[in-house]
């Protein structure tokens, strides 16, 4: 039971930087100076999704907390200024995306793509080093309560910050070149292959420092996995790469999206059986056991999840098909 | 300064925004239902212009509801860790379940209903707005499952010092649920009644084009608002028994009972001050008188007869006037609420200074003047838009405005975006 609801957590959480990744990325290739017709088509073509996106997020809180309520509390209040960053910029890059195109003037629309750029480049870095926190393990004490924040400060939690923010970006000009008007996407393919020779180099950095950092290595249940799982995810973004080249969006988008949930599985598996490690004291350490909620809270959601996923899978894929394919000069235009 | 009272005080301030928006979202989707279904069912232009314009400023207040609604579901684990700890088990079943079943899908076909238009068919394109509608209530609902839970906490036991669920019926039968999800909902419907009724009104007195639509929402607006502020004051009465038998310390009462309770309270987590601040009864007396004043909406019903109440003029003023009112009252009943539970977390269970989370008050207090500057502003720059665009007019919003036809002589349209 703690098993399905610790993978449904991690299915949430890798289906937020997947979906939610790619407005972010969109929102960080704002900042390329393109021209204003330019930057509203790369925002309608997140369009339709861009709400089903973020509440991927919200899902994952909610399990979070209904489902394992001690390592809700832990691990945000451990992890308290990445998961304030990563939340000021979701707030930014929700607010940014859904109110710019509600001003006439071009100036004003510019100010809000600005605080889009901003608000994605706070939620890729917040995540990243969220994500990098729990592999690096946290001082949890035998009282249950983290102390302290210095311990997210560290080179590695730098690198996976910037790896993901990295990811983000290359994953959302993959997705462009499969959204934009085909003329249009074809000349943004140059600009995603540059990125995704970035995010190689980013990753690749953040799996070396992550590799010799004392900290990791203590934390790791499951070192072999780990490494595994990092080269899967070099994999996919050579694919990524090697797919542009070809001409093939759709492929090169799946690699991505690969490698944006990859990093999620990475940490879920490399720590497994644990959940949160502590640094100080080994025997506080929390277990997915541990930290789930206790068997009848567990039982009534499960109950209720059984029918509701495929609802809730069913109306997302619905939302997905409807909005299939490239935009074009019809497409319903709002952001 | 203590990281409690600054944990207090972001929560206080992050929950009366949300509410401010929440509500309008609540009220407006119900109204933007009825339109929607007259317009499908009619085939009358009207109501689709009716649709396009309340709906473009439901969406824009939308926005805000959710940036709040994000910051409140990690408040919880950021600043109140003690919270998840020790009553995780079965306070964090109802949110859970609100974000599955109600935010998750209110959002997504949120999404579908905007991009949707000239795109689904009809009746597609009015079930998704039944889709959001629905599961807005059901946010509603689950979030007071959760809230009343904290009110009145039951259907758990103790062990080892942390609640376990034993009975979740209970959580839905909780005395303190029903009476404030009736009181909640018909003070949402409220909002969005006057709203509407006041903003048409703006129209109206200024003699703006779309009379005829004005006039209709006008009389929408108006009739809503007074059919909900009755039902706002027979919930609100009708709350009082059931929450003074669950909380009788609320409100500054001093009866044998509180006192009773008070003394086994300190023979069980020490000696301390038990009873509310007197802000809950402020709060709730000022609501009150403001929901007396209300009442007076009924005034406003039979002018709608031949016009009277466009014609009189100052009637519009008054519907003007009246628009800030229910905002203020919903902080007030909020603080009613929320206050005279004090200094509990979970009524009787687990007092605030066990449930804040471990944190240096520099740190918290960053997080609260940070957070409260940028919903602040947000806020304040999402009312500027509501309010420009609910002056600008239904001619031509932006929501469900049909794309631009390609030209017919122009095989590869290229995208036109302005
Ligand atoms: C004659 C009028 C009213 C009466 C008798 C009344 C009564 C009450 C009572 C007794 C509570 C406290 C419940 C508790 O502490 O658990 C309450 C709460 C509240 N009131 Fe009112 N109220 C009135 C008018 C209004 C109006 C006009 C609004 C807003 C438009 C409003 C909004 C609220 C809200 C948001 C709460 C908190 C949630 C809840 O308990 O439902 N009330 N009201």
């Amino acid at each position: 039971m703690e098993l399905a609801w610790h993978a449904l957590l991690g299915l949430f959480f890798a289906g937020y930087l997947v979906l939610g990744g790619y407005d972010y990325g969109v929102g960080l290739l704002l900042a390329r100076g393109a021209d204003a017709s330019r930057r509203r088509a790369a925002l309608n073509a997140v369009g339709p999704f861009f709400l089903g996106n973020e509440v991927w997020l919200v899902a994952s809180a909610g399990i979070l907390f209904g489902a394992f309520p001690v390592l809700e509390g832990e691990l945000l209040a451990g992890s308290y200024p990445a998961v304030l960053t990563a939340l000021a910029g979701v707030i930014l890059v929700t607010a940014g995306v859904q109110l710019r195109s509600r001003p006439e003037s071009m100036r004003a629309r510019t100010t809000w793509d600005r605080v889009i750029v901003v608000g994605s480049l706070l939620a890729a870095l917040g995540w990243g080093v969220v994500l990098a926190g729990l592999l690096q393990g946290v001082p949890l004490h035998a009282d249950g309560h983290v102390a302290g924040v210095t311990h997210l400060f560290t080179p590695f939690a730098a690198a996976a910050g910037l790896a993901v923010l990295a990811l983000t970006v290359a994953h959302g000009a993959t997705f462009l070149t499969l959204r934009l008007p085909a003329v249009e996407g074809d000349r943004l393919r140059p600009l995603a292959r540059r990125l995704l020779r970035t995010a190689l180099v980013a990753v690749g950095a953040a799996v070396l420092v992550g590799v010799f950092s004392d900290r990791v290595r203590a934390a790791a249940q499951r070192p072999m996995v780990g490494v595994l799982l990092a080269v899967l995810l070099v994999v996919a973004l050579l694919t990524a790469w090697v797919a542009l080249g070809r001409r093939r969006p759709g492929v090169a988008f799946a690699a991505t999206s690969a490698a944006l949930a990859l990093p999620v599985l990475l940490v879920g598996a490399t720590l497994w059986p644990y959940v949160l490690v502590s640094t100080v004291e080994p025997h506080a350490s929390l277990t997915v056991t541990d930290a789930a909620a206790s068997a009848p809270t567990l039982r009534l959601l499960g109950w209720l999840a059984v029918p509701l996923l495929p609802a809730l899978l069913g109306f997302q894929a619905m939302c997905w098909w409807i909005f299939r394919g490239r935009i074009d000069g019809r497409a319903p235009v709002y952001w | 300064m203590d990281t409690l009272l600054l944990a207090r005080l972001q929560f206080a301030t992050t929950a009366s925004v949300h509410f401010l928006f929440v509500a309008v979202t609540l009220g407006l989707v119900t109204l933007l239902v009825g339109m929607q279904t007259a317009w499908v069912v009619t085939g009358n232009h009207r109501w689709e212009r009716m649709t396009r314009f309340w709906g473009q400023l439901y969406v824009i207040n939308y926005v805000l509801g959710i940036a709040t609604g994000i910051v409140m579901e990690f408040q919880f684990g950021l600043n109140w860790s003690g919270l998840s700890r020790y009553v995780g088990n079965v306070f964090g079943a109802p949110l859970a379940i609100e974000t599955l079943v109600a935010f998750f899908l209110e959002s997504t076909f949120l999404g579908m209903w905007i991009f949707g238009w000239h795109r689904l068919r009809r009746g597609v394109h009015l079930a998704l707005l039944y889709g959001v509608a629905i599961t807005a209530y059901a946010s509603a609902f689950w979030i007071m499952v959760a809230n009343s839970w904290l009110q009145n906490p039951v259907g758990y036991e103790v062990r080892d010092g942390v609640a376990h669920l034993t009975d979740f019926s209970a959580l839905l039968t909780n005395p303190t649920l029903w009476t404030a999800l009736g009181h909640v909902v018909s003070a949402a419907l409220l909002t969005g009644g006057l709203l509407v009724a006041a903003i048409s009104a703006w129209h109206l007195h200024r003699r703006t084009p779309d009379f005829a639509l004005f006039r209709s929402s006008l009389r929408i607006g108006v009739v809503t608002a007074a059919l909900a502020i009755t039902l706002v004051q027979g919930f609100g009465f009708a709350q009082f028994a059931p929450v003074g038998g669950a909380q009788p310390t609320k409100f500054g009462a001093t009866s044998p009972h509180a006192e009773e309770l008070v003394a086994e309270w300190t023979a069980r987590f020490g000696p301390g001050d038990y009873l509310p601040p007197v802000l809950s009864s402020f709060g709730l007396g000022f609501m009150i008188l403001i929901g007396f004043a209300l009442g007076l909406l009924w005034l406003f019903v039979p002018l709608l007869w031949r016009d009277w109440i466009i014609r009189l003029r100052f009637p519009l003023w008054l519907l003007m006037l009246a628009l800030p009112l229910p905002f203020v009252a919903l902080i007030l009943g909020w603080i009613a609420r929320e206050v005279g539970r004090q200094p509990w977390v979970a009524y009787g269970l687990l007092p605030v200074d066990q449930a804040v989370s471990p944190i240096s008050p520099w740190l918290m207090g960053t997080s609260l003047i940070g957070f409260t500057l940028l919903l602040g502003t947000l806020a304040v720059t999402n009312w500027v838009l509501l309010a420009r665009h609910a002056a600008r007019g239904a001619a031509d919003p932006a929501l469900g405005r049909p794309p631009a036809q390609p030209p017919a002589d122009d095989a590869r349209p290229e995208p036109a975006f302005a």
